[in-house]
């Protein structure tokens, strides 16, 4: 997950930022005397301090070939690396080594009478921040660029905004790229130059984050924030920008995270509303079935990895089938092998189910293991996309959603416009009669229990990427899942959407405010409540008695 | 005055109309036929009289000026107010007598149950039945239980939903029969029916429902001469 | 009670008044059995580990019972009896804390754990032992009562109020593993050293409980069976085959179920109350969904609907389960899910079907209601 200020919020730093601190002089390249450069750091400590400065205040102009050039010879310096005979310095490519090469020319030459500059405690930290700006602008890999910027970042006062800005241009890294943004900003905040403070205090609170909050009420310890009311005024208006912003953000998340809940609640639900629609039974073992989708994906994973290995990424597309087949495939043999017995007794299925949900629970447990399972993510499910403030669009939440939404829509697809739809919904409404028109109505019951059961697999594949995968997985979404059909009504694919966000949604929207068992009590009166006005649902189909 | 009386009854499903405005009178001592084609509400005219159905609007009144709209189930039929289910709907567990003796219902007084039991088993003649559980009676011997259940309440008015629906000439005869012999001046007696030959051997008067409303009301000759009727049951 | 129903007068006067297990022999049977084992405790006292194992065995039997009330006689099966067990338990676990409090100054764990001077307002008075009697079964009655008005009143039944129910017990779950909840949260509550002034565990404690559990499950038997054989159990048996048909005869069937609930929970709420003496602890476990959903299972293995039923379906099935998850606590949910498989498909009136060997008509083999 990307963490830290906005995209959108660094760009606008980045506009404001150079329109501020880039006087016309120097925005032409500025090239590096290379030669006075190393006689300066071969000089006395003034001669040193007063070379490096240059170097720094001159970084964002600088070429990059001298750029990098600066930075070896300060790193050689910073090594004892670096050998002076007489004006020219020699670098060398070891602490002690007899030969060099001039820093200046590139030519090789023995060190033979050289001699190595002190380097003073304040020259030191100069040439520290100095080189890391070199290799933050220079380095060839990400790692080189990130210990550059944390040499930048001990001594964030001395370093200009232009340097931040160009190597924040330059950056291809995201990661680094918010990291350059978050240290331009506080180096801003922290100027003397109160004209550039209060903008840098606008340029936050118009990218805000619960990080920027906190970077800004840090800001009321400051001197200023007592003595200086336009200050003072600016950081109120911005923390409070910022405090609603943040709240908004912080809302989208919850109701997102919501909606991804719902979402594998609806996928859970929906296979266990048609099968009760239809033959009256509650499948207590509907959770093992989406602990059954989860585990095929994690046969796929497992045999893709050991197959074609190039292709692990799309591991989890091709578990889709593969789940939705394999839960189907076990319940229809239950509904085979023990449902089809228990169509009039009701009750006695409850418990049936449970019979099988205890088996296939310590089945797996027995074979597989009861650690939890490990998945590779896929690009398409890590990372996010930030959005607003803190509120960042989570591949794998937005997976699961689409996912949701994809089975939705099949879901209705076929019940409204295939042949087996039609049956499903013609038994359910009452069965004696469809049997009399010719549906099979126990091919019907078998067939809607197996596409029921998918459902539920597929709910296994959508939860990989979010919540763990165990043998008992099951459990913390059964009840729940029971609870929408009680809420949406028999057989409704509607209700169960329906049902499905509300309790989803109801529970994240209260677990923040009162914890998570307020959340399933509120949750389970709210819906006993509900009954005493709809005691079959929001959506019940209307059946004759 | 009438024993029971039904007024401007709406009952609706969803968006489908059952009952659509329907008023009816029956008097004490009459055997009222309720006919007309499938989803006429017919059924639900039932439903609604013993509160399986909640009416939207309208009124359902006892002859005493009783408002059952908005009664339980339960305290309609304490009210006098009894039906016999189409599908023969007897205890199964529990014995011919004691099936009988739930018949009587909750307010029968205690001196006068084994009368009623007696006179029930032998108009049934299940007398040789009594200990014997519901659940093995043979299908006839059931509709003769739920009859004797009825009976066994005494009621003010009897509702009966198709009762020789399934059956033979002969049964149809006997049925028509024991209705014969339910009738007391006391008791207001409604049949819903599809035959017409039972209606006309049967009912004083007949109600025609369509599509919610009342189509025709009056002796049977009267409904076989009504264009609107024909109309309706010839499906032009 | 007015307008009683006319008992079988075929049956014999004596047999119909006398004897109220007369109709039952298997029932009268298994509490002749319940006696004597009481009586054999007193008297051949054996190790105390098999004394307490009893014990136990009885306080399931009795938690049976209140399930088959209600589920093999009324048609509702509860999967959320393991609440009322529950709150019978933990009142009892508040009234041994508290009596031992006083009489050893000794502070509860949980004060400590939580840092608290003194306990929450509501365990004011539990040092009484009627009061926390009176508490647990009125209590467990209160609940019963609430959430069966919510859902009978709507006619909420069938598979649904099975699985409301259950959730109920969920939500009960996840609210005792809260720590503020002043008994006990995760860790619930245990270290009882005191029973009416008596050191726990000690032999005579522990025979006297098992026995005063064993003459409780023939008084609860006795009990029930006079409710079944009763007017009352024939409506009980009529609401549980067709309530719709028992309303339109006249019979309000809300206040039925609830009566019939609510002492069914009360039942439940004694069985906890004297089981957790016995094994010396009560935490949140014991109101996870599968604990009462296990409850059913031994029922239904037992024999649903057969009050004896219920008790030797308690028994097998604890008796088993104490050997094998001993012996073997791998096999044991493999045994366990095979037994409830082959007793539902094959037997649908449990362990009885072999006792008897006789194939039972279809009729008494109507679980419940058809939704």
């Amino acid at each position: 997950m990307v963490k830290g200020p906005g995209r959108f919020g660094f760009v606008a730093l980045l506009l404001w930022a150079s329109s501020l601190v880039m006087p016309p002089a120097l925005a032409a390249e500025a090239t590096l005397d290379r030669g006075a450069l190393a006689t300066a750091l071969c000089g006395d400590g003034a001669a040193q301090a007063k070379a490096v400065e240059g170097v720094l205040r001159n970084s964002a102009e600088a070429t990059s070939g001298d750029l990098a050039w600066a930075g070896t010879i300060l790193r050689a310096l910073l090594d004892r690396r670096l050998a002076c005979l007489g004006e020219s310095a020699l670098v060398l490519d070891r602490a002690g080594a007899t030969d060099g090469r001039d820093a200046a020319t590139g030519t090789a030459r023995p060190v033979t009478g050289g001699r190595s500059p002190v380097l003073g405690l304040r020259q030191r930290a100069l040439i520290e921040t100095a080189s890391g700006a070199a290799s933050l602008l220079t380095g060839a890999d990400v790692e080189l660029r990130r210990a550059g910027l944390a040499a930048l970042e001990r001594r964030i006062a001395t370093v200009p905004e232009a340097l931040l800005l160009r190597a924040a241009s330059a950056e291809s890294d995201p990661g680094l790229r918010a990291g350059l943004a978050a240290i331009a900003q506080s180096a801003a905040l922290s100027s003397v130059d109160p004209a550039r403070r209060l903008a840098a205090i606008r340029a936050v609170s118009e990218a805000p984050s619960g990080a920027a909050f906190s970077r800004l009420s840090a800001l009321k310890a400051d001197a200023a924030y007592g003595s200086d009311p336009a200050f003072r005024s600016a950081l109120d208006a911005a923390l409070a920008r910022v405090e609603r912003a943040v709240s908004i953000g912080n809302g989208l998340a919850v109701l997102y995270n919501g909606l991804s809940f719902a979402s594998i609640l609806f996928m859970a639900a929906a296979g266990l509303a048609i099968i009760f629609g239809l033959m009256g039974v509650i499948n207590l073992a509907q959770g093992e079935f989406i602990m059954i989708g989860a585990y095929a994906t994690y046969g796929v994973q497992e045999a893709v990895r050991r197959i074609a290995p190039g292709w692990l990424d799309a591991y989890l597309l091709a578990a889709i089938p593969v789940a939705f087949l394999t839960s189907a495939l076990v319940g229809i043999a239950i509904e085979a092998l023990i449902l089809r017995h228990l169509y009039r007794r009701p009750l006695m299925s409850l418990l049936a189910t449970w019979a099988v949900s205890l088996f296939l629970i310590n089945g797996v447990r027995v074979a597989v293991g009861s650690q939890n399972l490990q998945f590779a993510m896929p690009p398409y499910v890590s990372g996010g996309v930030p959005l607003y403030a803190d509120f960042v669009v989570t591949w794998n939440r937005l997976f699961a959603i689409a996912f949701a939404a994809v089975t939705l829509v099949l879901t209705l697809v076929i019940l409204k416009r295939t042949p087996l739809g039609l049956d499903i919904r013609a038994v359910t409404q009452n069965r004696d009669m469809a049997a009399c028109l010719g549906i099979r109505t126990r091919r019907v019951d078998r067939l809607a229990f197996g596409f029921g059961s998918g459902l539920a697999g597929l709910a296994g594949v959508a939860l990989c990427p979010i919540y763990s995968v165990n043998p008992g997985m099951g459990a913390n979404f059964v009840i729940d899942s029971f609870m929408v059909v009680v809420l949406g009504g028999v057989g409704t694919v509607v209700g169960t959407l329906v049902a499905a966000l509300g309790i989803g949604g109801a529970n994240v929207l209260i677990e923040p405010l009162y914890g998570a068992v307020a959340a399933k009590v509120i949750v389970l009166a709210g819906i006993i409540l509900f009954l005493q006005r709809r005691p079959e649902g929001l959506f019940a189909v209307r059946r004759r008695r | 005055m009438s024993a029971l009386v039904i007024d401007s009854l709406e009952v609706v499903f969803g968006a489908f109309r059952a009952l659509d405005g329907l008023s009816l009178a029956v008097d004490p001592g009459e055997v009222r036929a309720v006919i007309g084609p499938n989803g006429a509400g017919k059924t639900t005219l039932l439903d609604a009289i013993t509160g399986i159905a909640r009416p939207r609007s309208g009124r359902i009144l006892l002859g005493d000026g009783r408002d059952l709209t908005q009664a339980s189930e339960a305290e309609i039929a304490r009210a006098g107010v009894r039906r016999k289910f189409q599908k023969p709907s007897v205890f199964p567990a529990l014995t011919v007598r004691e099936n009988l003796g739930l018949g009587c219902g909750p307010d029968c007084p205690a001196r006068e149950r084994p009368v009623r039991l007696a006179r029930a088993l032998a108009e049934t003649g299940l007398e040789a039945r009594a200990s014997v559980p519901a659940g093995a009676l043979a299908h006839g011997e059931k509709q003769w239980l739920e009859i004797g259940m009825v009976l066994a309440s005494e009621p003010r008015v009897l509702l009966l939903d198709e009762p020789v629906a399934g059956l033979s000439d002969d049964e149809t005869a006997r049925t028509a029969e024991l209705i014969g012999a339910l009738r007391r001046p006391d008791r207001a007696i409604l049949v819903i029916e599809h035959d017409m030959a039972f209606v006309e051997a049967v009912a004083d008067r007949v109600t025609v429902l369509h599509e919610g409303r009342t189509l025709f009301e009056g002796a049977m000759a009267g409904a076989r001469a009504d264009a609107r009727v024909i109309d309706v049951f010839l499906g032009r | 009670m007015s307008g009683a129903l006319d008992l079988s007068p075929g049956i014999p006067a004596a047999r119909r008044r006398g004897l109220i297990l007369g109709g039952d022999p298997l029932l009268a049977g298994l509490v002749g059995l319940v006696l004597a084992a009481a009586l054999g405790l007193v008297l051949l006292p054996p190790a105390p580990y098999l004394v307490n194992m009893i014990g136990q065995l009885a306080a399931f039997a009795i938690l049976a019972v209140s399930l088959d009330l209600v589920w093999g006689y009324l048609g509702i099966l509860s999967l959320g009896h393991g609440l009322f067990f529950a709150i019978g338990g933990y009142v009892c676990a508040m009234h041994l804390l508290a009596h031992a409090y006083v009489v050893t100054g000794t502070a509860p764990d949980l004060m400590q754990f939580m840092g608290w001077k003194s306990l929450p307002v509501y365990w004011t008075g539990l040092t009484s032992a009627p009061y926390a009697l009176a508490l647990a079964l009125g209590l467990a009655a209160a609940v019963a009562f609430v959430f069966g008005l919510a859902s009978f009143r709507s006619r909420v039944n069938g598979v649904y109020f099975s699985i409301i129910s259950q959730a109920l017990v969920y939500v009960a779950m996840l609210l005792m593993f809260r720590n503020d909840t002043g008994l006990g949260g995760n860790n619930g509550m245990t270290g009882f050293s005191l029973l009416f002034g008596w050191p726990m565990g000690s032999p005579g404690v522990v025979t006297g409980l098992a026995v005063a559990t064993l003459l409780s499950l023939a008084a609860v038997l006795v009990g029930a069976r006079a409710l079944v054989a009763s007017p009352l159990g024939r409506r009980m048996l009529a609401c549980r085959d067709d309530e719709a048909r028992l309303r339109t005869l006249g019979y309000g069937t809300t206040r039925l179920k609830l009566g019939i609930w609510c002492l069914s929970a009360a039942i439940a709420a004694l069985a906890g109350l004297l089981y957790v003496p016995q094994v010396g602890i009560i935490n949140p476990r014991v109101l996870s969904p599968d604990l009462s959903i296990e409850i059913a299972v031994w029922v239904a293995i037992g024999g649903m609907g057969r009050l004896g039923g219920a008790v030797i379906g308690a028994i097998a099935v604890n008796a088993l389960k104490f050997w094998l998850s001993a012996a073997m606590p791998e096999a044991w949910p493999f045994i366990l899910s095979g037994l409830v498989l082959v007793v539902v498909l094959g037997l649908p009136n449990g362990l009885l079907d072999l006792a008897t060997l006789r194939l039972k008509p279809n009729w008494l083999q109507r679980a419940g209601p058809q939704p």
